[in-house]
């Protein structure tokens, strides 16, 4: 009889505390005198004035323990619906009009990038005013990009750039054109972060930034690392999610987001008086692919066990990239495990593939046999030997 | 009754893109509780796919919910009493409907 769970059952109360129906403190967590107006995971009170304190504090905080960014750099920052986004400008802007040593000392740019093919003329018109309204309201000037035009083109980003049209009606046959459209829609998803990825990058080369500032938050960490590993990424989790992406060797991918929730950035949106930018969204099944699937799976399991979040973020903090890889993946430029004498599991995974779509013939030896697949294996494996794991998965799957 | 509600980061679009309304609760025997605001604004308020705003009788996970500026978590949530001239606010988190 199977016990594993039995095990696991009665030990669940001492991995991760469950969401708490206790009382919740009638002062704030920090001065201990205000009334609080707002509980953080479940348990900690702030005030309103300590709220907007700390989290303020929390994003200076992350960008100075890095001290990678220096006097005058230029930093593209991508700007997306959402909360976060908005809140990021805040930030950027009150950090920028400091007079104090703790002011920002770098240039930001704002790119947003349009992806939205679910909607209509009208609502895509509405949604490039708002972006824009809403980037100047903090007094930056808001670029364009679209999704589609840079993945058919991706040499042409400088005509691209603030180009008249930003949608038209053919886009989904564009991308269609690039990511084949028999691929799944994990293969999907997972191409498509490729080439935003690339199109940042390729955008802040043109405009001679060193950095990029994406907006994700903690629960995206937690569901992209979780899609990461289920997707053969695992070697890359680091560089994914961590705070520095510097897989390419002339712009790094910061993420000065990946500590805050939601809740916080909305409800310092909302005590600011701040506008987020939203669109109507069609709706997505959660089973429909893995990195769908994940985030259902990491939302519903943080409703029950407010830790959950912090607890993979945590956990994931913990890895590193194996520094013995020299060789870099051609697609999504991550590292390449390749041992001389070991055989990696990718590699195993890979021969036993092989092996089983091979014709055997019986009038050669044992050895004979052995000896012709292995170097069949080797001829071929060469081809993909530039490729991840995970790429050889979607390679095939789209144009580069 | 009188109350303000509103609605942002992408829930006034189930409520026709209008994010504030000036609301006047009909008179009842016992307290208004937001538990009864939300059946309310579901008869009343909301324009397409309820779905999208309310989930077991309460709101849906992801929208936020403030009482006079003050988390509902630290005032009952569903059950916290409503006063007149109260601002009630509903935030999405899931950038749009
Ligand atoms: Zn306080
Ligand atoms: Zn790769």
């Amino acid at each position: 009889m199977c016990s594993v769970g039995d095990d696991f059952d009665n030990q669940t109360e001492k991995l991760m505390q469950k969401a708490t129906l206790t009382k919740l403190s009638d002062t704030c967590n920090k001065c201990r005198a205000e009334k609080p107006c707002i509980v953080l995971r479940g348990k900690d009170t702030y005030c309103k004035n300590c709220f907007l304190i700390n989290t303020v504090h929390k994003f200076k905080a992350s960008l100075g323990k890095s001290r990678l960014i220096h006097l005058n750099d230029r930093v593209l920052v991508w700007y997306q619906i959402g909360h976060p986004s908005v809140a990021l400008l805040h930030f950027l802007r009150t950090g920028l009009d400091l007079s104090t040593p703790k002011k920002l000392r770098f240039h930001p740019i704002i790119l947003f990038v349009y992806d939205q093919y679910q909607l209509n003329n009208k609502e895509g018109k509405e949604l490039i005013e708002n972006a824009k309204r809403i980037v100047s309201s903090f007094g930056f000037d808001c670029n364009f990009i679209s999704f589609a035009d840079y993945v058919s083109n991706p040499e042409n980003v400088p005509n691209l750039l603030n180009s008249e049209s930003l949608f038209a009606e053919n886009d989904i046959e564009k991308l269609n054109l690039v990511i084949h459209k028999t691929s799944s829609r994990t293969n999907r998803n997972d191409i498509k972060s490729l080439l935003r990825k690339k199109l940042l990058i390729d955008v802040a080369k043109y405009w001679k930034c060193k950095f990029v500032f994406t907006p994700e938050i903690s629960i995206d960490i937690a569901s992209n690392l979780l899609s990461n590993i289920s997707l053969g990424r695992g070697s890359h989790v680091s560089i994914d999610t961590g705070f520095c992406d510097d897989r390419d060797d002339e712009v790094r991918i910061l993420k000065p987001l990946r500590q805050f929730d939601m809740k916080e950035l909305a409800l310092y949106n909302n005590f600011n008086r701040l506008e987020s930018l939203s669109v109507r969204k069609s709706a997505v099944n959660p089973y429909s692919s893995v990195q769908d699937l994940m985030a259902k799976f990491v939302i519903e399991l943080q409703k029950d066990f407010p830790a959950t979040v912090t607890t993979i973020v945590k956990t994931g903090d913990k890895l590193s990239l194996d520094k013995n890889a020299e060789v870099k993946c051609k697609l999504c430029k991550g590292p390449v495990s390749v041992s001389d004498d070991l055989v990696t599991s990718q590699q195993s995974t890979n021969f036993s593939r092989f092996v089983s779509n091979e014709l055997v013939d019986c009038n050669k030896s044992r050895q004979e046999r052995f000896s012709t697949i292995c170097n069949k294996f080797d001829q071929t494996n060469n081809e993909n030997e530039l490729l991840c794991y995970s790429c050889t998965r979607i390679y095939g799957n789209f144009m580069l | 009754m009188k109350i303000t509600v509103e609605f942002s980061g992408g829930a006034e679009l189930l409520f026709n893109n209008k994010k504030s309304h000036d609301v006047d609760l009909p008179d009842k025997d016992t307290n208004w509780t937001i538990a009864n605001l939300l059946l309310w604004i579901k008869d009343n308020l909301l324009q397409e796919r309820p779905e999208l705003f309310l989930q077991d009788n309460s709101v849906r996970p992801g929208i936020l919910v403030l009482v006079n500026d003050t988390d509902w978590e630290l005032l009952g949530c569903l059950d916290y009493k409503i006063e007149p001239r109260d601002k009630i606010i509903f935030i999405s988190t899931l950038h749009g409907g």
